[in-house]
């Protein structure tokens, strides 16, 4: 079969089915199907071992450990002392809960690498909490929702782990790399809040004392040190990225558990379950999207692709926005980490034939992947925050449109500016690139 | 049948909350060896890691197929009434069963070649890990079965009866 026929059958099966509401992870799976069964070179049992070659990866395991870590960190309400920090710091401001919801956010990102984890956390303290205040609905979730995004571009990152186990970049690299863009959306996310709160009339809070201020910091000052554990220990080599997933889960439970005394035995079990339970979702939908792409691969038809792209002869920058945009528009339909196996792969050829460095090719992916979180029908952060706010994911649409664009600016910035991402690994760990 | 089913569920739940906490222990392992020293470096906490880890995907497939939350996209206008519900359920999960059907068909054939493995570090036969497979396909099937009926009760206009909600 050539590989425009069975990109034909797949891809058309799995949008067919996905139109028809059948899960994305079996969907992929499905649609593997008639080519097993077909092509005489392949057996079907190619399906479940392909599935269990993706699972057998240590760097994988990453994923429930940093989901645990978060969940933990919310159960012990150590996202509190954080939303109480960042009021002290922050809420003095116009639209000052606005801002508290964006710097905690940031502030969580470090901690945590997960941004579902994020918007619920911070949206079931914060959404109450600005709706009370009199801020518009649209405005709680949409700032919520796309603030909480942060989370996979601030490290540790969920998909940082896995584009980098998938595609072998260094993960200590793309660590450093997410750094600088993550401050500068944070930065744009609060000038947003700002032209919304003068436009709207959004309530400013009361300027914390400095005395107040440093209370707050040392209420915080014990989860505030978790980046610099996680990100310190496998930039530096002291642990692998799983090690450090695992590092971050003791951590939360010594702080709830030991120190802070907010979680007990009891909470535990929960809080393991719901955590199991959504690493193994993702994590399913990772084994059939990897069967999906090894034989798209199988076939050449990543080649094929990428020939065709390269007879446009698009220059890095042009390259860089078109992968940009196929990574916005996958986004739009599925899970990060599906879509980084499903189209990774496939524009890796591409991003190598002009030369871009693979972690501006990873920075690339992982911003447009992480707006693909806020983005609707398939925007799993927009519609936690949605749910958490009681609103209907339409009605927040426009102001989360409002809030993106700006932070589109940034994934330009990211594209035409590779050094504005790859300066500050050149810088502390050269070895990375 | 629908009290089996639902404890079964419960179980695969139990099972799924203990792995999670176990997964935990052999990396500490690990990582307190290298470090510290204090106890021997072994060579299994990878592996027994990895490996319960691929049990705790499989069984959180299946606990997600009950539970109708594994991550779908919603492009199309919701049904207008339940039987036109019923019959949308009806095809989703019709479709699911197919997969699961293969799963439960060839994970037999893929568990059979774990029967003569054994794992490199710690010596446990594959089967242990690659029976996880055709047992998701099972536990899908059987899943997949009862949502299969309520959707056809739903359809011929019976009340749909107590149990999981499937994804909003």
């Amino acid at each position: 079969m050539s590989p425009g026929e069975v990109s034909a059958i797949m891809v058309g099966a799995f949008v067919v089915l996905v139109v028809l509401r059948v899960p994305v992870s079996f969907a992929l799976g499905l649609a593997c199907l008639p080519i097993l069964l077909i092509e005489e070179r392949l057996t079907p049992v190619v399906l479940v071992n392909e599935m269990w070659k993706s699972y057998n990866a240590f760097i994988l395991l990453a994923v429930p450990f940093f989901l645990l870590a978060a969940n933990l960190m919310n159960a012990a309400g150590i996202t509190q002392r954080l939303v109480d920090l960042a009021r002290a710091a922050v809420g003095h401001l116009p639209g000052g809960l606005g801002h508290v919801n964006v710097t905690v956010s940031m502030l969580f990102a470090g901690i945590s690498g997960s941004s579902t984890a994020d918007a619920a956390g911070i949206g079931s303290l914060l959404i109450p909490a600005m709706k009370k205040e009199g801020y518009d609905s649209s405005f709680t979730v949409a700032i919520t929702a796309c603030s909480s995004v942060m989370g996979v571009i601030i490290p540790p990152s969920i998909i940082m782990i896995v584009w980098g186990g998938l595609m072998s970049v260094s993960i200590g690299g793309l660590f450093l790399a997410g750094i600088v863009p993550g401050v500068l959306i944070t930065f744009t996310l609060m000038g947003a809040t700002l032209i919304f709160a003068k436009v709207r009339k959004y309530p400013v809070g009361k300027r914390s004392s400095f005395r107040e201020f440093c209370r707050a910091f040392g209420h915080a000052a014990l989860a505030l040190v978790t980046p610099a554990i996680i990100v310190g220990g496998i930039v530096f080599g002291f642990f692998t990225a799983t090690e450090a997933s695992v590092i971050a889960v003791l951590y939360s439970l010594v702080l709830g558990g030991l120190i802070y005394r907010s979680i007990g035995l009891r909470e535990l079990p929960k809080v393991l379950y719901e955590s199991a339970r959504f690493a193994g979702i993702s994590l399913f939908c990772i084994g059939t999207a990897s069967a999906f792409g090894w034989l798209l691969a199988y076939f050449r038809v990543p080649h094929a692709l990428a020939d065709l792209l390269a007879g446009l002869h698009a220059g890095p920058v042009a390259t860089g926005i078109l992968i940009a945009l196929a990574f916005l528009a996958i986004g739009m339909f599925i899970d990060a980490i599906p879509a980084i196996i499903v189209l990774g792969t496939i524009l890796l050829p591409l991003a190598e034939g002009v030369g871009m460095h693979p972690l501006h090719f990873a920075m690339i992916g992982v911003v447009s992947l992480a707006f693909g979180l806020v983005t609707p029908p398939y925007g799993l952060c927009l519609l936690i925050a949605a749910s958490l706010g009681q609103v209907k994911m339409v009605d927040a649409l426009k102001d989360i449109g409002l809030i993106l664009l700006p932070m589109l600016a940034i994934l330009v910035l990211v594209i035409l500016f590779p050094e504005l991402i790859l300066f500050l690994p050149r810088l502390v760990a050269p070895q990375f690139l | 049948m629908n009290i089996l089913i639902e404890r079964f569920h419960q179980f695969l739940k139990v099972v799924l909350t203990v792995l999670m906490g176990l997964m935990i222990v052999p990396v500490t392992l690990q990582i307190v060896s290298r470090h510290t020293g204090i106890i021997p470096r072994y060579i299994w906490t990878e592996e027994v890691a990895r490996f319960c880890f691929i049990w705790i995907i499989m069984i959180g497939s299946m606990i997600a197929v009950r539970d109708g939350t594994h991550f779908d996209v919603n492009l199309l206008r919701p049904p207008a009434s339940p039987r036109r519900k019923g019959i949308r359920d009806l095809i989703v999960h019709l479709a699911m069963a197919l997969l699961a059907l293969f799963f439960l068909r060839y994970g037999v054939v893929f568990a059979k070649t774990g029967f003569i493995q054994t794992s490199e570090m710690s010596g446990i036969n594959m089967l242990w890990i690659y029976i996880s497979f055709p047992l998701a396909g099972l536990t899908w099937v059987i899943f997949l079965a009862e949502k299969i009926m309520q959707d056809w009760e739903l359809i011929c206009g019976a009340s749909r009866p107590e149990g999981p909600e499937t994804s909003p």
